[in-house]
């Protein structure tokens, strides 16, 4: 597998740190950081990720939002996006799963192990 | 590796203190039960050696005492009593070995050594850390081929480094181990220890910093080359591993825990100012109630603090910070006055989490990451089932959680529908048991209206009812119903069929999606 570059988009500094120190360490793959829907959808039109870690709860544009507008937009609508959330509820996840996201990663996770789930949802 | 022996016997007990301090274990010894009992309790053991003929409590009940109380130690009995029965009765006591007196003390030492093996995560008997190597049986430390001269403390030092290589260990972890608690050393002693055994391995050749500290927090090694650990693990470790699920190297973890250390210098006070903004909150709530944006802020800044929390590894107070945010949804936080009982809990909560972060100065474990293969119908692992029932006859409904407990179940009953929606969005059921005559609201039209709903479309709801006709039957399933049971029922039969639902929609939807990932 060849090296891939992931846009984690979560407005918690804390959460992106954790992220990129992980990924970066198991894996060494890129990181790039977005703080909200709006920067990262900007991150994702000039930098083509290979997958988007979005993180469902955000305040002004939420994860939800955040992912339809990827989606309508053709420079990223054929971006993964998988979302991070700490609701791990049936109910919820049947949304995300009729919204059409890739697949979705429980907070808390250890980061070292994030690679290997993303390649796994993503069957890379 | 620190070991109680239990044993009045004066003669019996200065030989086995000679023999297994020879080896370099630390021993503790006691001469009764009870004092058996005040130090098994209190302090940490690798191992305990117990007679069984003992004054205060004997030995064997000292045994069955510890177990009962959650205590896993190893425990090696001793006794004058060959007979079987004997034996049966030691091992069944909760024992993990049985030594007959006279014995041999070799013997004896072997089995310890046997008994230390089996507890150890990984069943090496050599230790290796990049260059170095330590042989257990042997006392034997080298590194890269040049032996090392080691002080007894000094060897077990640098032993308990490498058996406990995944986490930080503090200096009180390393005086409590290393040290008899009769011993009063401090931590000066211990940074002198391993300020000596640093200028021993830099005398071999090692890295200054083999072994690393992280200032005012504790002590490890170092991660070596990776090239190097996998040439000389993989050969030893290959049985060990066998059945390990696939993680990042130890050193690896050791790293990540030494990076959350220095993350959570600022994360903390960033999480110390979120819980000021939930104070606000609840002062706010106790003049005149929420706004519906004041509450969904209050709940944004728990759900916020629960993945962060939880994301340091800091599971009892991501806990709490999630039971806060299921709290701020309670549609009561609107009303001008809100019942004092809620705000107490509110409080309470935020109390304790205030604390537990504040009280947090060390991080030494790391989060295991949620449930990735876990199906979309059911969380597993961590939450049980949860299971709504709603039905207006309330003494059967007080019987229930007690019934379904056991099934691992968690229950919440529902008498008055008019709460129904509130309760609903609040429970987030796996799956719903409902009445059909109730007052207000009938189940069957309550059922409907369920179907018509997102996201409840797909909720498994199962009818249970005195009314056992064929036609209300025929009606439940046409507004949509997965299952019909008829009153009275025994609990552990709604149980079953309350699993086998469950387990039904979980494989459906492993069906659905190919394979059991979270893969849509």
């Amino acid at each position: 597998m060849s090296s891939k570059r992931i846009l984690i988009v979560d407005d918690e500094e804390s959460i992106q740190t954790v992220v990129q120190f992980g990924i970066r360490m198991a894996a060494d793959w890129e990181v790039m950081i977005a703080s909200s829907g709006p920067q990262g959808i900007a991150m994702a039109c000039d930098h083509s990720p290979d997958a988007i870690l979005l993180d469902v709860m955000m305040p002004d544009m939420d994860g939800i939002a955040t992912f339809k507008a990827l989606q309508g937009n053709p420079p990223t609508a054929h971006i993964p996006v998988i979302f991070l959330t700490a609701k791990a509820q049936t109910s919820e996840r049947r949304q995300f799963q009729d919204l059409g996201v890739s697949g979705v990663i429980t907070k808390p996770f250890n980061s070292l192990d994030l690679p290997d789930q993303i390649a796994r949802i993503l069957a890379w | 590796m620190k070991i109680l022996v239990v044993e009045d016997d004066e003669v019996l007990v200065a030989v086995l203190t000679k023999s297994l301090t020879a080896h370099h274990y630390v021993v503790d010894v006691v001469k009764d039960g009870e004092m058996g009992w005040i130090y098994g309790s209190t302090f940490e053991y690798d191992l305990i050696v117990l007679d069984i003929v003992l004054p205060k409590l004997d030995g064997l009940c000292l045994c069955q005492r510890l177990r009962t109380e959650g205590y896993t130690t190893p425990i090696l009995l001793l006794t004058s009593q060959n007979a079987s029965t004997a034996k049966v009765i030691g091992l069944d006591a909760g024992a993990d070995d049985y030594v007959v007196k006279p014995f041999d003390v070799a013997e004896l030492i072997a089995r310890i050594r046997a008994l230390l093996r089996r507890s150890q995560t990984s069943s090496l008997p050599l230790l290796v850390w990049g260059e170095l190597l330590l042989n257990p049986s042997t006392c034997e430390v080298s590194y890269d081929g040049q032996a090392l001269t080691l002080t007894n403390k000094e060897y077990e030092l640098l032993e308990l480094l490498l058996r406990d290589s995944q986490h930080l260990l503090s200096a009180d972890e390393i005086l409590d181990r290393l040290w008899s608690s009769d011993e009063f050393p401090s931590e000066a002693t211990v940074r002198s220890h391993i300020r000596r055994l640093r200028h021993k391995l830099v005398a071999v050749g090692a890295p200054s910093d083999f072994i690393a500290t992280v200032h005012g927090r504790g002590y490890y090694l170092k991660a070596p080359n990776t090239g190097d650990q996998h040439s000389l693990a993989n050969s030893t470790k290959l049985a060990a591993d066998a059945h390990a699920p696939r993680q990042s190297q130890p050193s690896q973890q050791q790293q990540y825990l030494e990076f959350l250390n220095q993350l959570w210098l600022t994360t903390k006070p960033k999480s110390l100012e979120q819980l000021d903004l939930l104070w606000r909150s609840l002062r706010k709530l106790r003049v005149g109630g929420f706004d519906a944006q004041g509450q969904r802020q209050a709940q944004e800044i728990a759900h916020k603090l629960a993945g962060t929390l939880g994301t340091m590894g800091l599971t009892l107070a991501m806990q709490l910070s999630r039971q806060l945010e299921t709290l701020f949804t309670n549609p009561e936080l609107l009303k001008k006055q809100v019942e004092k009982h809620l705000l107490e809990i509110l409080e309470s909560l935020v109390k304790g989490l205030e604390q537990t972060i504040q009280n947090t100065e060390v991080l030494h474990s790391i989060p295991i990451s949620g449930v990735t293969g876990s199906n979309l119908a059911i969380a597993s692992g961590q939450d049980s089932p949860r299971v709504m029932i709603v039905d207006d006859d309330v003494d059967y409904l007080r019987s229930l959680p007690k019934l379904l407990q056991p099934w691992g179940f968690k229950v919440t009953t529902l008498a008055d529908t008019k709460d129904f929606w509130q309760v609903l969005d609040l429970v987030l059921p796996d799956i719903l048991v409902l009445d059909v005559n109730m007052p207000q609201i009938n189940g069957l039209e309550l059922c409907q209206a369920l179907r018509d709903k997102q996201p409840w479309q797909r909720l498994p709801i199962l009818f249970l009812s005195v009314l056992s006709d064929a036609n209300t039957q025929n009606l439940a399933f046409s507004v949509g119903a997965d299952d019909y049971i008829c009153k009275p029922i025994v609990g552990i039969d709604l149980a079953n069929r309350i699993h086998n639902r469950l387990k039904r929609v979980q494989s459906y939807s492993n069906y659905r999606s190919n394979e059991p990932q979270e893969r849509f």
